[in-house]
């Protein structure tokens, strides 16, 4: 535009210098404009073609002028300003994309075309000049649009009158040209960006569901009802359908088991029977995704049990994808649209994945139930056991308490004065009645453990007593097998909280241990506190125990070896039963060993019982 | 005069050592098999002390103990309760229904006898 100013020659008046100069100046404010129209209006080209097409006229003084962009073999009209008529509105009328008109030439040929008189040009343009002629115009100019040397459709001006453009206007049309290229690009790039923010929202969202209905799953592994019905809500949110239904096989049926969005007129316990009449019934006998564009115009050819429900639901566009577990099908989820609009593929897909997530809840609902009802059988298995054991060893005792009374009673001579040889006998007859009594208690102790009745009984205790009743029961043991045996008690230890009988039972048994295992040598017992604890030590000069095995001998039914089981009697369950009544207490037990070295065995006790406060 | 001591046991055993230690021991010795008739035996036999087995068939120990207190005149009668159970709790309810002490099965004929000794030294 600036050269056009610097070509004034000398012969021109002032008076026209300043009308050009006033013209270029309107040009530029013109260009500026619709610059300033496309940058604003990125979404939406057809505002800034009607704006060009309005200045373009005014600015090239054309009686019309009008936008056609390339529409497969045709131009479609996208603006238009001026009075010259056209058929059909703006955006829908159409015209052939041939040499014999002015905009088609323009096209295909590339290049600007300018006819003076289009009236006159029946060998060129005969299809122009009837236009022309019919709607009474004469001078035409037509700037192609191109875009990277490719032509995308072209700029018309008209003019009533024979008057050609001037070289200045049909410059001036080629910027405007330039400018509605540069529209169309802004809009197609925009419009691009937008779809690409659109898919990669859609990805987001999906897999949000996805993981969303993962999560609902995980937590409710129980309420299979609740995750099917978050699996129709997302599918028929995601998959803009108006109603998302979950049908389960039963029998040979399908029964609807979940269903999101509200079809009034159908029964809420809605069966299908099984057949390639629906689509539902055609999807799980094919074992694959039915799709179908417009259920209302296949319901005689090819899905005529759909039609009961159609014709009340009145829906069109309906998918349905089968539930597959081990490749066979278990059920299937149907969506249904109320207009004629296909499901994306990424839709479909989608629906697939909700269909996989749908068997993986039947599938942990059938397990968990499953693992629920073995271990309810095996609890209860359980419970007859030990209850059985409890119920034994009450039943054992009560033979034996009448065999140890009348041994008793024999001794105290109730029944006559007993041989002089028979006393000895009577005596071992009581003690192995009072060892077979203890071997039925720690059987009764263990199987009260394992029900959960074993219960400390709290009370205020002196550990001294516990050792002295401790020593003065077991020290003929020691002194049979000549062994030392000693007790050291912190002098003014303080009383402690806990179950006084079950702590002696611990002490007792730790004490009988050490005894048994020691053949030479010394028995030792330590008590004493600390930082809030009693502590207590048993130690011996036995055989000791192998490192790996210090803490196994708590385990039940567990001594050091097979040679100690054979020569050693003993249930093997005392110290399991020690180490239950020590940590009930809150406290722990352990041993310090070396193999040859002999044992300790240590105990550590809370002052008050850790379950001194929650035993009722 | 002979201290007279009601047994209430249903086992025939222990019954047969209790009466045979406590009658070499100097008592008199009634004998019950079940609840109800330690309760008529109670009321009739008016004992100087009864020993009380817990689990006791046709009505157990402690309602039996709670309706011989009850009975005009036995308020101060010694219960000893005998139990086998030695579960917890057994002798704070053998206690509340009324019972004066409390032994769990197997007991020592020998032990019990100093027992009984002391309630019916105290009440003498």
């Amino acid at each position: 535009m600036s050269s056009e100013v610097s070509t004034v020659t000398g012969e021109q008046s002032v008076e026209e210098l300043r009308r050009e100069l006033a013209e270029v100046r309107e040009q530029q404010a013109a260009t500026a404009e619709i610059l300033a129209s496309i940058s604003s209006s990125v979404t939406d080209a057809n505002q800034v073609f009607a704006k060009i097409a309005a200045t373009a006229a005014r600015l090239c003084d054309a009686f019309d002028a009008a936008i056609f962009q390339v529409d497969g073999s045709s131009l479609r009209l996208v603006a238009h300003h001026g009075q010259i008529p056209f058929p059909s509105p703006i955006g829908q009328h159409k015209i052939p994309l041939v040499r014999a008109l002015l905009n088609g030439r323009a096209v295909i040929e590339r290049r600007t075309n300018q006819v003076v008189d289009m009236q006159a040009e029946a060998e060129e343009y005969p299809e122009g000049r009837e236009l022309a002629v019919r709607l009474g115009w004469r001078t035409g100019l037509s700037v192609p649009l191109l875009r990277a040397g490719e032509a995308i459709g072209a700029i018309l001006l008209r003019r009533r009158e024979v008057r050609p453009f001037t070289r200045k206007q049909i410059e001036l049309l080629k910027t405007f040209a330039d400018q509605a290229v540069i529209a169309i690009e802004n809009t197609r790039l925009f419009k691009e960006v937008q779809a690409r923010t659109k898919e990669l929202q859609e990805s987001l969202e999906y897999q949000t569901a996805i993981s969303n209905v993962l999560g609902v799953i995980s937590r409710t592994p129980t309420q299979l009802q609740l995750v099917l019905r978050s699996i129709a809500q997302t599918a028929a949110r995601l998959c803009e359908s108006f109603v998302a239904q979950v049908y389960r096989l039963v029998d040979g049926e399908l029964q609807m088991v979940a269903q999101h969005g509200s079809l009034p007129r159908l029964p809420a316990r809605y069966q299908l029977p099984l057949t390639r009449g629906s689509v539902t019934g055609r999807a799980i006998l094919d074992r694959q995704t039915v799709h179908v564009d417009d259920i209302s115009a296949l319901l005689e050819s090819e899905f005529p049990d759909a039609k009961p429900s159609q014709l009340v639901v009145g829906h069109r566009t309906t998918l349905a994808t089968p539930l597959i577990r081990e490749g066979q099908p278990i059920g299937a989820i149907l969506l249904r649209r109320a207009d004629v609009r296909p499901f994306s593929p990424k839709q479909v897909s989608l629906l697939q994945t909700f269909a996989d997530q749908a068997v993986i809840a039947i599938e942990n609902t059938r397990l968990f139930n499953e693992i629920v009802q073995k271990s309810q059988e095996l609890e209860i298995a359980s419970q007859h056991k030990s209850q059985f054991v409890a119920n034994m060893s009450h039943e054992l005792r009560t033979p034996l308490a009448a065999m140890l009374g009348y041994a008793e009673l024999l001794q105290e001579g109730i029944y006559g004065v007993q041989p002089e040889k028979s006393l000895p006998i009577l005596t071992r007859i009581r003690s192995n009645g009072k060892h077979l009594l203890g071997l039925i208690n720690t059987v009764l102790d263990i199987s009260k453990i394992e029900a959960g009745q074993f219960k400390l009984s709290i009370g205020e205790y002196a550990m001294g007593s516990i050792v002295d009743t401790v020593m003065v029961a077991t020290e003929s043991l020691a002194a049979g097998k000549n062994l030392a045996f000693t007790a050291e008690v912190a002098k003014a230890l303080p009383y402690g909280l806990g179950d006084e009988p079950r702590l002696t039972q611990v002490l007792l048994n730790l004490v009988g241990n050490a005894i048994k295992f020691t053949d030479a040598g010394e028995v030792r017992i330590a008590a004493g506190a600390a930082n809030g604890y009693l502590t207590v030590s048993v130690s011996d000069t036995g055989p000791g125990i192998p490192l790996e095995e210090c803490d196994r001998i708590f385990e039940k039914f567990r001594q050091v070896d097979s040679s100690n089981t054979r020569t050693k009697d003993g249930t093997g369950l005392g110290l399991a039963i020690a180490k239950d009544i020590i940590e009930m207490h809150g406290g722990r037990i352990w041993v310090e060993s070396r193999l040859g070295h002999g044992s300790t065995f240590r105990i550590e006790l809370p002052l008050r019982a850790a379950s001194a406060s929650g035993v009722t | 005069m002979t201290k007279r001591i009601l047994v209430a046991e249903d086992q025939e055993d222990l019954r047969a050592i209790l009466r045979d230690y406590l009658t070499a021991s100097g008592y008199a010795v009634i004998e019950a098999v079940d609840g109800r008739e330690s309760i008529a035996k109670a009321g009739s036999e008016r004992p100087d002390l009864v020993l009380m087995d817990i689990q006791l068939p046709v009505l157990d120990g402690y309602d039996a103990t709670r309706q011989i207190k009850a009975l005009p005149g036995l308020i101060a009668v010694p219960i000893i309760a005998v139990s086998s159970f030695a579960m917890k709790g057994d002798e704070e309810k053998a206690r509340a229904a009324g019972c004066d002490h409390y032994v769990t099965k197997p007991y020592s004929p020998v032990q019990l006898l100093h027992i009984i000794r002391g309630f019916l030294a105290e009440k003498s």
